[in-house]
């Protein structure tokens, strides 16, 4: 029972890792401070749902998903870019208008996939936990890689320091584009994951996403700390390996399924008081 | 060559930065730029590298008109704001990889296979500083981190090199290492160079050619031998009034 808990924590962390990576990139990477990731999700698993009801390959499915959902990182950066809107209120306009978008695409509110033909077997965890695996090494090996090239280093100068970018000949805005895309990108390959793994798509699904891929974050980074690259890209990783586990924990514990937020938010606090402390040298 | 054509720049109503501006700057040129605080000397090397937007003027490099394009291709400049002429928490070699392919178009190459490259660079100026190509920039000293500024600057090959009191956190031997390199690339690589400098005695030593702004204005302008028949008491006598 104890092991099943365990591994189907496991299975979730690993789904939110992709989005704490998508939530990453932008944040961390680029400075730019996305929450397109409450309406790409959905949007995402708005498309891999419809996709599977009209019996498209399950993998088909979760790299449309994954491409509508980047489409949604690439209107949150041209609103920044080209109406200089504020990259927070440009996420939140974008996802606001997405979820309309998303009710259009599966008509109703919610959908059931029970019989369509999905990535994976329900009863083998294990299994399921090597698929994705398989898709995250996939995704971040690649961008790991990317970031150990010359368009790599000039992509992590524009968000380091975009006045020295400039006067590089960087033209900041491509890579703000590209990186909104493929953070979005994973957004919905997760989403796509989730329609896959729960044979069921709801538009709410979105809500609250964005917070908890932060709390993984956070807590990744507090644990392992973000002070080079390779940490960095590590910590999204680890953080919603925990972050999971420890909403597995308080579940069995005894917590009601609804205070979950409350917690989320409130490990989030915990982690900015301890890292603020840490700064401060408390 | 570098033309300002009627370049002029404000900041507030009160009065312009800079004033019709015109000036040619022939290609391989050095120039000095000699003026009070606040004369615009700083302003017109930051309209010439496309940081300032100018209100007025046509900005021309070698025959094409840059006045609303950007100038980073052609143009390389090293602030007195270290922060703006590097980024201190990338290491040494990282920010020297983007100064050293700045006017490259960028591949998917891993960086680490220009360290070789960088590394010769790095020996030519200083070989003190290779034991740091793998730290970052944040660790070393500011004055450090103003040579490095220069010389990734130099590294990039631009047509322009706009030098913006560039030594003025050196102690002076550093200055002199520095200023030696500078004018060595300059003559090698035939750079326009614009530099401003408030050291008398660096104005009358190095270039060919020597501004001194005023309210925006140019109020002096000389080349040559014009330049070598000049004193330190000239200057001040042109500072004064």
């Amino acid at each position: 029972m104890h092991i099943d808990l365990f591994l189907t924590g496991v299975l979730q962390g690993l789904v939110l890792a992709l989005v704490a990576y998508a939530l990453m990139i932008p944040f961390r990477l680029l400075n730019f401070t996305d929450l397109s990731a409450e309406g790409a999700y959905p949007l995402g698993a708005a498309v891999c749902a419809s996709s599977l009801l009209i019996n498209i390959n399950p993998l088909l499915s979760i790299l449309l998903a994954a491409i509508a959902a980047g489409l949604v990182g690439v209107a949150t950066s041209l609103i920044h870019l080209r109406l200089r809107v504020n990259t927070i209120l440009a996420g939140i306009i974008v996802s606001t208008m997405v979820y309309s978008i998303s009710l259009r695409i599966v008509g109703k509110p919610n959908v059931a996939l029970f019989d369509a033909c999905l990535l994976f077997a329900h009863t083998n965890v294990l299994q399921n936990i090597c698929i994705v695996c398989s898709i995250i090494v996939a995704l971040i090996l690649p961008c790991v890689l990317f970031l150990r090239t010359e368009l790599g280093l000039r992509f992590l100068a524009v968000g380091l320091n975009p006045a020295f970018a400039k006067r590089q000949c960087i033209v900041g805005a491509r890579y703000i584009i590209g990186g909104l895309f493929i953070a979005n990108f994973y957004t919905g390959i997760a989403a796509g994951i989730t329609v896959n793994l729960q044979s069921y798509m709801d538009v709410g699904m979105g809500v609250g996403i964005v917070i908890h891929a932060l709390a993984a974050l956070m807590i990744g980074e507090c644990v392992i700390g973000n002070y080079n690259l390779n940490r960095q890209l590590l910590a999204p990783l680890l953080g919603a390996l925990l972050y999971q586990q420890i909403q597995g924990l308080v579940l069995f514990l005894g917590l009601a399924p609804s205070d979950l937020k409350f917690l989320t938010g409130a490990i989030v606090l915990a982690v900015i008081g301890l890292k603020s402390k840490k700064f401060a040298g408390i | 060559m570098l033309k300002l054509i009627n370049v002029s720049k404000s900041f507030s109503s009160i009065e312009p930065v800079l004033c019709d501006i015109n000036l040619e700057i022939n290609p391989g040129d050095f120039c000095i730029i000699l003026g009070n605080n606040g004369c615009g000397k700083s302003t017109m090397l930051r309209s010439v590298a496309g940081e300032h937007a100018i209100d007025k003027g046509r900005i021309i490099i070698d025959g094409v008109d840059l006045t609303t394009r950007s100038r980073a291709h052609v143009v390389a400049s090293v602030t007195q704001d270290i922060n703006q002429n590097t980024i201190p928490s990338m290491t040494l070699l990282e920010n020297m990889v983007l100064s050293y392919r700045r006017t490259k178009t960028a591949s998917l190459r891993f960086y680490r296979n220009y360290k070789s490259e960088i590394l010769e660079h790095l020996r030519h100026f200083d070989n003190s500083l290779e034991q740091y190509i793998d730290q970052p920039l944040g660790i070393l000293s500011g004055g450090q981190r103003q040579m490095l500024a220069t010389l990734m600057a130099i590294i990039s090959k631009p047509k322009i090199l706009l030098l913006d009191e560039h030594t003025s956190a050196l102690d002076h031997n550093i200055q002199q290492i520095l200023m030696q390199y500078t004018l060595e690339q300059i003559t090698q690589q035939k750079l326009t160079t614009l530099m401003i400098t408030h050291k008398l005695d660096d104005a009358l030593k190095y270039g060919n050619r020597l501004l001194m702004l005023k309210r925006g204005k140019i109020i002096l302008d000389v080349t040559g031998a014009q330049k070598a028949a000049l004193s330190i008491q000239d200057l001040e006598v042109s500072y004064a009034h």
